[in-house]
């Protein structure tokens, strides 16, 4: 038995089958898993890695372990999705953990929460005041949602009546120094109105621009291949080896 | 198209996969010459119960060339221990041989036997 080969083999193979499963499963962010997600996760992952290398026992075996805890992770989701009450049950339920600014200490009882967690939460969502806080909601994923006692809320040009233009999003004109014609038309321009805008950044060829973008508004946002930055902020605090 | 791909690469592979990992139980049939496993350890059985030992130790090389060629086969869709089980119970078979030893022979050829037929079941 050619055991180096075996584990190379048995590797394609779990390595391919948990990505479909992965995929199958959804879920594309971390932080869009719940604590038990995120123990499904774990355990899939566990069980692909013994495949690999434990050859003492079949492929199959490990193979029909991943699929059954594939399963019935998936049927979880589909029961998750239809069913709220199981839903709360198994994945949990935002919690108001700070209600008109007070700490509401026995629902922190309850989530084994320490005050020094929540603070630290609120860091995190850079707070370092908490008189500012009004709610801080714990969502099921573990997150902090904040929301601020209105007197500490920015100051937005609706409460001073200003009329702003919608900015809209940006579309990619040029990238890695390629033009791309679909967005050009998309956005109702042509090349020779793209290269006009271009000189005045001092662009004289497309290949010379990192990226172009355009906003609904008409903004232009250019970068150059050639920063002409000559000495590079440093903001680390530690000499390294680069 | 794309979607039509989409699906049908991921298909086509995890089949290809479960089509490996049970490959053992036709590729451990004999396919070609020298790898007919029981039909050697058959050809042990008569050379022992007739006593022909130097026949039989003609067999067991015959036995030891045709796993050769049968493990490489099979070595994907199978465990180590399996494996090891019948690689153990062949060279005692060996040592039973040697030692014209019928009784422990005889058991030590049912034995690879069982190994055999359990290999990719």
């Amino acid at each position: 038995m050619n055991e180096s080969l075996v584990i190379v083999v048995r590797a394609i193979i779990s390595f391919f089958t948990l990505l479909i499963f992965a995929r199958l499963l959804g879920k594309e962010q971390i932080s869009q898993l719940s604590y038990f997600d995120y123990v499904i996760g774990i355990t899939i992952g566990s069980i692909a890695s013994e495949a690999t290398v434990d050859i003492s026992s079949r492929p199959w075996e490990s193979f029909m372990g991943l699929l059954s805890w594939t399963v019935l992770a998936f049927i979880m989701q589909v029961v998750t999705l239809k069913w709220r009450y199981a839903a709360k049950v198994i994945e949990g339920e935002p919690v108001i953990i700070i209600m008109n600014g007070k700490i509401m200490d026995n629902v922190l009882k309850k989530m084994k929460l320490r005050v020094s967690d929540v603070l630290e939460l609120l860091r995190n969502q850079g707070i370092f005041d908490y008189n500012e806080v009004d709610y801080a909601i714990l969502e099921s994923n573990g997150s902090l949602s904040v929301l601020k006692k209105s007197e500490y809320l920015p100051l937005t040009p609706k409460d001073m009546n200003i009329k702003v233009k919608q900015t809209g999003i940006s579309t990619e004109l040029i990238y890695d120094g390629v033009i791309i014609e679909e967005n050009l038309k998309q956005m109702n321009k042509n090349e020779k109105w793209l290269m006009n805008q271009l000189k005045k950044y001092g662009i004289k060829d497309p290949s010379e621009a990192l990226l172009v973008t355009l906003n609904d508004a008409g903004s232009l946002y250019v970068d150059k291949y050639d920063d002409k930055i000559k000495k590079v902020k440093d903001i680390g605090d530690y000499k390294g080896p680069f | 198209m794309r979607k039509f791909l989409v699906v049908a690469i991921p298909t086509v592979t995890l089949i290809l996969f479960i089509l490996i990992m049970h490959s053992g139980k036709i590729l451990k049939k004999p396919l070609g010459n020298n790898d007919n496993i029981p039909q050697s350890l058959d050809n042990i059985i008569d050379n022992v119960n007739n006593e022909s030992w130097e026949a039989a130790e003609d067999n067991l090389v015959k036995l030891n060339k045709a796993w050769k060629k049968v493990l490489f086969r099979v070595q994907f869709s199978s465990g180590k221990d399996e494996i090891y089980k019948l690689d153990t119970s062949i060279a005692r078979l060996e040592g039973a041989v040697e030692a014209e030893d019928k009784a422990a022979a005889l058991i030590e050829i049912y034995e690879v036997y069982n190994h055999w037929e359990e290999l990719g079941k």
